[in-house]
């Protein structure tokens, strides 16, 4: 029964597809045009033509393409998922260079690509000044992205529950294996999505209650479950110094960085996959280890205020480790420590199956017992050791590919800083944008009080931080394997 | 539906992706992860590490919830227990691979169904049923007949002398009232044919007709009939045994093996067979020995599907009328029967054939199913109301993935054409491609 196989990528199918998908994503730029309206806003006409833009051009694209074949394999997978998210950037930076308060080329593709893959790093200096339809659109990319652009069509879509369909679940949603909750690909995308919604109408509701109006704890609601980061005032989550806000959002960033399927399970008074997950247990950990550390050194410093001790840095851990982003007022008083400890944070994120960024901690915990067992067979040669995560042993294919993948990460985040401190960037800002773009937290050592930030990177290293970006959140090999000639031919 | 496959071995693996296309629950549970690991990155289905036969395993996969607990590991106890378990943990129906006829007799099915066995599979009682339907009908490639035979399905290789090669379907249909050609198997696909498409040497054809008709297609696909009598099988496995223990004095059977004790022991497992002989019959001298050119029939049923097919070429080189092999990969069926090979046994198509019968009916008792390498073959019955009966066939507006071949109403059998107005008690024998099941499912509910 062997098929002849199509050695040729069937391209057409894939931007047919990809027409279905920008459909959907017109769909979604029309609530910022309608909210615009409500707020008689000159950016409702721009918002709107953008919506309309995309609309035709994924109907055209749908509607005038026959493939010959309808079939959807491994490398269309790949070849789509990776596309959707430059794709949906593309139309997604229109509003942006539409509206009232234009933006360059450049920028505008920088704040869509930054939006989708939530890293929340903003090119615009006045948010406030910005209007409402914009700013909601920028909240609802970051919520669209945080998911999952893919897992989202996989719950709407029935035409994609197939194999290829299969094979975009394992592209787009992060970690070494992904876990399905239900048996089949749909139905487990709309339990993750429907966590997901229900977590973010519950955090806008209780940000709503507090000292934020309607329309800012949505956006903020829509940053902090997709762990985004981008806010409606400049200064971020501190303009309303509020602790009751701080509380909120550092909960639901503290959720959006556990494993979804975890809180899926625990939503249906299902404890044991929570309480047997070893990855959960480190993430709290070293969330409370991190605080601990920042905690004795504000206490050396001698601030040894309350607020200071405790919601303070238990934020700013949490803002950073789930790759969120926002920041506190205080971490520019903190000097280099603030700074220096963020690096790992960021390196290693959260737990995978998130919506947060960086390498995931599970990646962590397999290095570390890796790194252990080297060194004990390096003492006990005889010694038979295996990598063990919950109770089950790590086949060694995984463990050598979860090891491959932080070389890979390292490589790619270092090589982002070469290239930027090539372009005349300094040298501490172009590592350290570079990682912060990879893991996509989005924050600059500016936030620290450390040089001109976001200032000093060139146009043309904008778009070497959007490419990380993007390999970042696919976590590399979807991305990677589209380089390869094999993918291609033969 | 969801289902819960026990087990991810061949005909597990097989079960699980011809029924997660059918857009049906799938979790597979099996105590090796490696295994598992393909499916799970494959297939639109779920997969759970852990013993199948245990309390754990079972609560891990919400056993429970089941609307169908297939049992298929290799070993018939554990299959037992675990369906025993499931069916006391709340599994709706429990379905066990067995190895050993007493579980299959309808004076023990109380005693099985009290242990929470609702309905067994028995690939090798089902191989040594389709072995003695090949041996009786020569010429024929599959044989599938409803109600006693009022319609037969019958699938036939066109031979270059046949009447109908280079005829067009629809001249054919003109012509020839009696038969409606239901599928047509060309290279490695299956077509649901339409009236322009053109009958090929070489291809497999299936024709839909009632009993009378049956011998007029030995004459139009170039066939000529004989009688089998003396039957060679190389290798003594389950299914020899089962084979010759089905037989009633219609064939002479002779077993040959490899390997002397298994020839010891021979005698004992199937008192029945004629002659046993030990000695490789891949070897063609040893078969020259035993006197191939003697015999009516050859069954090749070892353990390898390549020595299976090369042994039956040899056969077919010393003028055996009529080879059967048993061909377990699936890759290597359309090869096989590309070279000619009469008919091909597989345990894992016969399997699902039970399985696609129990999704179609919930008692299965109303229905039959036989599955093919990529189409299906099922007999249904219309029940009350379903949206087959809303129009004739013709304004059905049926998918082109299936196609309606017969029916039989108050015990006579009819073909279907377009003009048929389907009723509700009919039993109707129904062609889809693999995939379809479901919407032919959903056409008769």
């Amino acid at each position: 029964m062997i098929k002849k196989e199509h050695r040729q990528i069937n391209i057409t199918m894939v931007l047919k597809v990809m027409g279905w998908l920008l459909m959907i994503e017109s769909g979604f730029m029309a609530i910022p045009a309608v909210v615009s309206l409500c707020y008689y806003e000159r950016d409702c006409v721009p918002i709107f033509t953008s919506a309309l833009i995309t609309l035709i051009a994924g109907f055209a694209l749908n509607k005038g393409l026959h493939p010959a074949r309808t079939n959807m394999a491994k490398r269309e997978g790949f070849l789509l998922t990776a596309m959707v998210w430059v794709v949906f950037s593309v139309f997604g930076m229109l509003p942006f260079l539409f509206c009232s308060t234009p933006l360059p080329l450049t920028d505008a593709f920088y704040e869509a690509m930054g939006g989708f893959t939530t890293t929340g790093a903003t090119i615009f200096d006045d948010v406030e000044g910005l209007s409402h339809g914009i700013n909601l659109w920028r909240a609802l990319m970051q919520w669209l992205g945080g998911m999952g652009i893919i897992l989202f069509t996989l719950a709407v879509l029935p035409m994609l529950n197939s194999s290829g369909g299969m094979q975009m679940f394992n592209a787009e949603v992060t970690g070494i294996t992904h876990d399905k909750i239900r048996p089949r690909i749909s139905q487990t995308a709309k339990g993750l999505w429907g966590v997901y919604f229900s977590l973010t109408a519950l955090c806008a509701f209780l940000l709503w209650i507090g000292p934020m109006d309607l329309f800012e704890s949505i956006c903020h609601a829509f940053g902090t479950v997709s762990t985004g980061g981008f806010s409606t005032r400049a200064s971020g989550v501190c303009d309303w110094d509020s602790i009751y806000i701080y509380v909120i959002i550092g909960v639901f960033m503290l959720l959006g960085g556990v494993n979804f399927s975890l809180i899926y399970f625990a939503a249906h008074w299902r404890f044991g996959p929570l309480k047997r997950n070893a990855t959960l247990r480190s993430y709290l950990k070293i969330i409370l280890l991190m605080w601990v550390i920042y905690a004795v050194a504000i206490l050396i410093d001698g601030f040894a205020d309350l607020r200071n001790l405790t919601v303070y840095p238990l934020f700013q851990v949490l803002a950073t480790m789930t790759s969120t982003g926002y920041a506190i007022p205080d971490l520019k008083i903190w000097g280099p420590l603030g700074l220096a400890l963020m690096v790992p944070m960021m390196f290693f994120g959260a737990c995978a199956g998130s919506t947060s960024g960086g390498a995931k901690i599970d990646r962590l915990m397999v290095m570390v017992r890796y790194l252990r067992n080297s060194v004990k067979t390096a003492l006990q040669p005889n010694s038979v050791a295996v990598v063990k995560i919950d109770g089950r042993v790590l086949t060694p294919d995984l463990v050598s590919k979860t090891v491959a993948f932080l070389c890979l990460y390292v490589i790619v985040s270092a090589t982002g800083g070469v290239v930027l401190a090539a372009m005349g960037v300094p040298v501490l800002d172009s590592f350290f944008f570079a990682l912060s773009c990879t893991t996509n937290l989005g924050v600059g050592p500016d936030a620290a009080g450390v040089g001109p930030g976001l200032a000093a990177i060139p146009d043309c290293g904008k778009w070497v931080l959007c490419a990380l970006m993007l390999i970042g959140r696919l976590e590399i090999f979807t991305i990677l394997i589209l380089f390869t000639p094999s993918f291609w031919h033969k | 539906m969801r289902i819960v496959i026990a087990g991810a071995g061949e005909v597990g693996s097989h079960l699980a992706k011809l029924l997660s296309n059918e857009e049906q629950d799938i979790l597979i549970i099996d105590e090796n992860p490696e295994r598992l690991f393909v499916l799970d990155s494959k297939y639109n289905l779920m997969t759970i590490t852990g013993n199948p036969a245990s309390i754990q395993g079972l609560k891990d996969v919400n056993v429970g919830r089941a609307d169908l607990f297939i049992a298929v590991t290799p070993h018939e106890d554990s299959n037992m227990l675990a369906c025993s378990l499931a069916k006391a943990m709340g599994a709706k129906r429990t379905v066990a691979r067995i190895e050993t006829y007493g579980f299959m007799e309808a004076a023990n099915r109380p005693l099985v169904r009290g242990m929470g066995v609702d309905h067994v599979i028995y690939p090798e009682y089902l191989a040594a049923q389709q072995i003695i339907t090949a041996l009786r009908r020569p010429w024929v490639r599959q044989w599938f007949e409803i109600l006693n035979g009022e319609i037969i399905v019958v699938g036939v290789r066109i031979g270059d002398n046949a009447k109908l090669c280079g005829m067009q379907l629809k001249d054919f249909a003109y012509t020839h009232h009696n038969f409606h050609v239901s599928a047509i198997k060309r290279g490695h696909e299956t077509l649901i044919p339409r009236g322009d498409d053109r009958i090929q040497a070489g291809d497999v054809l299936y024709f839909t007709t009632r009993r009378e008709h049956v011998e007029d297609l030995i004459e139009l696909t170039g066939k000529t009939e004989y009688r089998i009598r003396r039957v060679l099988v190389m290798g003594a496995s389950k299914i020899a045994v089962r084979t010759v223990a089905l037989n009633k004095g219609e064939f002479k059977f002779t077993i040959m093996d490899r390997d002397r004790e298994v020839c010891d022991r021979l005698p004992m497992r199937c008192p029945e067979v004629n002659d046993i002989y030990c000695g490789d019959a891949r070897d063609p001298d040893t078969l020259v020995d035993v006197g191939l050119d003697t015999y009516d029939a050859f069954i090749a049923l070892s353990d390898s599907s390549e020595a299976n097919i090369l042994a039956c070429l040899t056969a077919k080189e010393a003028d055996v009328k009529k080879t059967i092999a048993e061909v377990e990969d699936l890759q290597f069926i359309n090869q096989a029967e590309g070279l000619n090979i009469g008919t091909v046994i597989n345990k894992k198509l016969l399997a699902s054939s039970t399985i696609f019968q129990l999704l179609l009916d919930n008692d299965a008792s109303t229905s039959k199913c036989l599955a093919m390498t990529d189409a299906e073959v099922a007999e249904l019955e219309v029940k009350p109301d379903s949206k087959i009966t809303q129009a004739p066939v013709k304004d059905l507006r049926l998918s082109r993935d299936m196609t309606l071949a017969g029916l039989v109403r108050n015990g006579h059998g009819m073909l279907v054409t377009g003009n048929t107005h389907i009723q509700a008690g009919d039993h109707v024998v129904v062609f889809c491609l693999s995939g379809a099941l479901h919407k032919v499912e959903r056409l008769f509910s």
